[in-house]
């Protein structure tokens, strides 16, 4: 899909200002102004650490989240709907109809107690005026479609009788049963063996090209999201840090968490060194420092960094990053450029 | 190779997993893996889940009895010629779950001071140890010393199991998975605590990992297991380029690429790592790997030496190279 | 190596976090149901400890005139009963024998259970299918019933009733302290103990015991409200605790004719027992949320 598509229609999610907040005492500050735009038909990437939010934003897609105890505020719309304000029936049919989210660990994801077969027809007829048998013709459609050997036999299996992979093509096939336009994937393939994972990755992005549904995979591996993203969003502190094309975000990171990341990942690391590590961890939620999260870790923290409102840099194809160095030496380089 | 340091001896260990009789089913863990540790060297260990990893390491410190075989520490055997309890000051370990392998009513200072007492050293001269250790994995003990694991990170948690392990003064740390549950930006600081700690002390390092870049970075030799058995062991730089077992390869090439350009457009195994319960006859790789023929199913392949230090257990190999 | 007094001053900088107990008093503080259940709790057992203080009359003295006076009648706060003695002194002096038969047998029960689980959990293997096997023979048969069966064999009294409720109370323990034994020993501190070649008695001692007495004693105080009514019963049944003395339990036995005449002062040792079991459990229910410690 190309850069230029994605902009002249009409964006499959579009994200504004999002902010989640949990209550406790300081209250948890999970998802902090977060705004995104996705096109239909597009693979986004959140890649971040535990706590960084990339789940909670997920979640906060298909409202998940628990009503009592959370205050979330900005906008989110998915298919044009307003996210925040769905009641009733059409949260219900926004839910598994129009998005659907596959989990990390397929064993919790799935009913225990009845078979593949019967968990994704009901699906089906819960969104779709269908009888019982077209629901079950469905659900082998869809167990062949992840590619499950002798899927008809398969089908009156529980899911404990499946292997760990089997069981994630179970959970993706119940998921993308009603053909949804949007796919959550909230690190589905952490849990799996390294030749599991591959498998699952390709097939999601088969999955994706011949639907031609869009997609946000959060996972915390980078390897993982440059196998199947077009864009990358990389989260820190539950802000969005620097997003662009997977190929810009790697070849050339413009945050120093985002290179930090790169680094950890032995990225052009040679065997046996010290690797160029980021000291420190992640701020706790309920005491984020003023201005950029990250100035506490980062080796070129100046004063500017600790106050608010941080410069953001942007480059080509909708690229950003959100770092006082980053817009600085952009316009070093133009300014350059021009004498 | 000088006198190995440790040394695996055709270790066995089998699981009963429930039934009698002929129904009796039995999890082969491990089934004869030997291999030994030069004084200083870091051996990486991969394999997917059930491949045996994590009994080879208990194995290795002792912690399971194995059914056959024997572990050696510089030549002696442990049991007979080495007292267990002055092997357990020499081999230490560190697990991958940093929060259930601290005691959650001990203080950090009191863990690292725990092994030192018990091998007798007074109380006051352990818990100086402990603060030199302590802050030795960068952790201040004035202000960490007195915390409870449950208020740490699992950063600084991984960095007190290591600081518990080098309290003996021991000459080789077996790392089970010690990163894997760190987050990346964290693990990198641990790894270069770990390979900083290698070279002052002269540590000869077990590093048990599913993260083939990470044993890559620090590991001199790679052992890759597959359902209990070793399936290839060699130096890690000729391994990684030029593997000789194609469990190994296919291993290399299910890792992410990394580059936008280059995804992986195959997947090299189909199918779900098989049951330990029941390997299959022959190579026990024969049932996923696309190289199979005639004697595969049916014999088990021997090792053949396929480069120096470089062994793999398969029949391609069979021609070619002399046995091991 | 001798240790320096510079050694030791350097020991005492370190910060002591805020101890385990500590925490879980804060913990246990924060929770206002565990909190007024701990102090109705406590009330009682005051009552039990200073019952001669408290109470108004002796509550043996009888008068044949004032039997089953109603609530309320003049020197008589809460009645009298069917032979004419005040009921708020039986009452207050019932406190004694029926915590006593509450609390004895369970705390009997969890110092000879506890040993049992803890041994069986930790040594695992044979010893612990045989232990665990034993004790589900016992636990087989409904504690009512096998209460019952001691003490009639035993014959009537106090002490056979304890010893009933003992032997009753040992099979629950050691059982919860077996599970509870045989999950933190999978744990990997256990393993790591092991590794550094301390001996199981020490492991026992210094990495055991600490993580698993909290739990089972708190499964043991949710046993106190069981024991009491258990020991209610026997008295009841004519075992167990046997007149005049007063014990909740028997004067809802000897009350039980009273119940159409005086429906409520029948009904108050019943009271009683309730108020005192209840809050029992909700302390045990507390400690229990306050002993949890979250990564």
């Amino acid at each position: 899909m190309t850069q230029e598509t994605v902009h002249a229609v009409t964006p499959l999610v579009r994200v504004q200002d999002l902010s989640v907040r949990f209550a406790g005492t300081p209250p948890v500050h999970a998802v902090n102004n977060v705004s995104f735009d996705l096109a239909p038909g597009e693979v986004l990437g959140i890649l971040g650490e535990s706590g960084s939010g990339k789940s909670v934003t997920l979640k906060t897609l298909l409202r998940l989240l628990p009503e009592r105890k959370t205050k979330i505020t900005g906008r989110v719309e998915v298919d044009g709907n307003d996210v925040l304000s769905l009641q009733g029936r059409a949260l219900a049919d926004h839910r598994g109809g129009v998005a659907s989210m596959i989990f990390q660990d397929p064993a919790l994801a799935l009913d225990p107690v009845y078979t593949v077969g019967q968990q994704i027809a009901e699906t089906v007829m819960r969104h779709e005026a269908i009888s019982k048998s077209d629901a079950m013709t469905r659900a082998l459609e869809m167990l062949e479609l992840v590619r499950i050997p002798s899927a008809k036999r398969r089908l009156e299996n529980y899911p404990h009788e499946m292997s760990g992979g089997m069981r994630q093509r179970a959970m993706i096939a119940l998921a993308l049963a009603c053909r949804p336009k949007l796919l959550l994937a909230d690190e589905p393939t952490t849990a799996l063996d390294a030749t599991v994972q591959i498998q699952i990755l390709l097939l999601l992005r088969e999955l994706q090209q011949e639907m031609g549904m869009g997609v946000i995979f959060v996972t915390h591996d980078i390897g993982v999201a440059v196998e199947v993203s077009d864009r990358l969003a990389v989260m820190y502190a539950g802000s969005f840090v620097e997003t662009g094309s997977v190929r810009d975000v790697i070849r050339d990171a413009r945050h120093p968490y985002s290179k930090g990341l790169l680094a950890a990942n032995l990225v052009g690391a040679v065997p046996g060194t010290r690797l160029d590590a980021v000291p420190g961890a992640p701020p706790p939620l309920n005491a984020l420092p003023e201005g950029c999260s990250f100035a506490p870790r980062c080796a070129h923290a100046e004063a500017a960094c600790h106050a608010s409102p941080l410069p953001v840099w942007t480059g080509a194809d909708g690229r950003w990053a959100r770092c006082v160095q980053a817009s600085r030496t952009e316009t070093l380089a133009k300014a350059e450029g021009q004498r | 190779m000088s006198t190995p340091i440790l040394s695996a001896h055709s270790l066995v260990k089998h699981f009963n997993a429930g039934g009698f009789g002929a129904a009796r089913k039995v999890v082969r863990a491990v089934d004869d893996v030997s291999f030994e540790l030069a004084p200083g060297e870091t051996l990486g260990v991969v394999g997917e889940s059930g491949c045996g990893k994590s009994t080879t390491a208990r194995l290795l410190v002792q912690l399971l009895t194995p059914d056959s075989g024997s572990v050696r520490y510089e030549g002696k055997m442990v049991g007979p010629e080495l007292p267990l309890k002055s092997f357990r000051s020499k081999v230490q370990m560190v697990f991958q779950d940093s929060f259930a392998s601290l005691n959650p009513r001990m203080t950090m200072i009191d863990a690292v001071a725990f092994g030192p007492m018990v091998h007798g050293v007074s109380r006051a001269e352990a818990m100086r140890k402990a603060q030199d250790l302590l802050d030795r994995v960068g952790l201040d003990p004035t202000r960490f010393g007195g915390r409870y694991a449950h208020e740490l990170s699992g950063g600084q948690r991984q960095r007190v199991n290591i600081a518990r392990a080098l309290a003996f003064d021991p000459r080789v740390i077996v790392l089970d998975e010690a990163v894997s549950a760190l987050d990346k930006s964290v693990e990198a600081q641990v790894l270069n605590l770990l390979m900083d700690l290698r070279r002052e002390r002269g540590l000869t390092y077990v590093f048990i990992s599913h993260d083939l870049n990470v044993v890559r970075h620090i590991s001199d030799r790679v052992m890759v297991m597959y359902l209990g058995e070793v399936a290839e062991i060699g130096p890690a730089e000729s391994l990684y380029s030029a593997p000789r077992h194609p469990y190994t390869e296919a291993l290399l090439a299910a890792m992410p690429s990394l580059d936008p350009d280059r995804r992986t457009m195959e997947a090299p195994l189909a199918g779900d790592p098989p049951n330990p319960i029941d390997p299959p006859p022959g190579c026990r790789f024969h049932t996923r790997c696309a190289h199979a023929f005639g004697p595969c199913s049916a014999q088990v392949p021997v090792s053949h030496r396929v480069g120096t230090g470089h062994v793999a257990a398969c029949h391609l190999n069979a021609k070619t190279e002399e046995v091991a | 190596m001798a240790v320096t007094a510079d050694t030791v001053a350097h020991l005492a900088t370190i910060e002591k976090s805020q101890g385990y107990w500590r925490s879980v008093w804060t913990r246990f503080l924060r929770d206002k149901v565990a909190v007024c259940a701990g102090l109705v709790a406590a009330g009682l057992v005051l009552m039990a400890v200073f019952a001669p203080w408290i109470a108004p009359a002796n509550p043996l003295d009888g008068s044949m005139i004032k039997r089953l006076s109603p609530i309320g009648t003049e020197g008589y706060p809460l009645g009298a009963d069917e032979l004419g003695r005040d009921m708020l002194s039986r009452l207050i002096y019932g406190a004694r024998l029926s915590l006593f038969m509450g609390v004895v047998p369970v705390l009997i029960a969890f110092t000879i259970g506890a040993a049992i689980g803890i041994a069986a959990g930790y040594l695992g293997g044979w010893v612990n299918t045989i232990t665990m096997r034993v004790l589900d023979v016992l636990y087989a048969f409904p504690s009512v019933l096998l209460a019952i069966a001691i003490s009639g064999a035993l014959g009537a009294g106090i002490l056979n009733g304890l010893l009933s409720l003992t032997v009753v109370f040992i099979p629950p323990i050691a059982r919860v302290a077996e599970s509870v034994t045989t999950s933190v020993r999978k744990l990997e501190y256990i393993e790591a103990a092991q590794a550094s070649g301390a001996s199981s008695l020490r492991i026992v001692r210094d990495h055991v015991l600490g993580n698993v007495l909290g739990p089972i004693f708190v499964y043991a105080t949710s046993l106190i409200s069981v024991s009491m009514i258990l020991a209610a019963g026997l008295s009841f049944l004519g075992l167990g605790v046997s007149p005049p003395n007063a014990e909740w339990g028997l004067m809802l036995n000897t009350l039980r004719n009273a119940i159409y005449v005086q429906p409520w002062l029948a009904a108050l040792p019943g009271v009683m027992i309730f108020l005192t079991s209840i809050s029992f459990n909700m302390l045990s229910d507390g400690l229990r949320s306050a002993m949890d410690v979250k990564q």
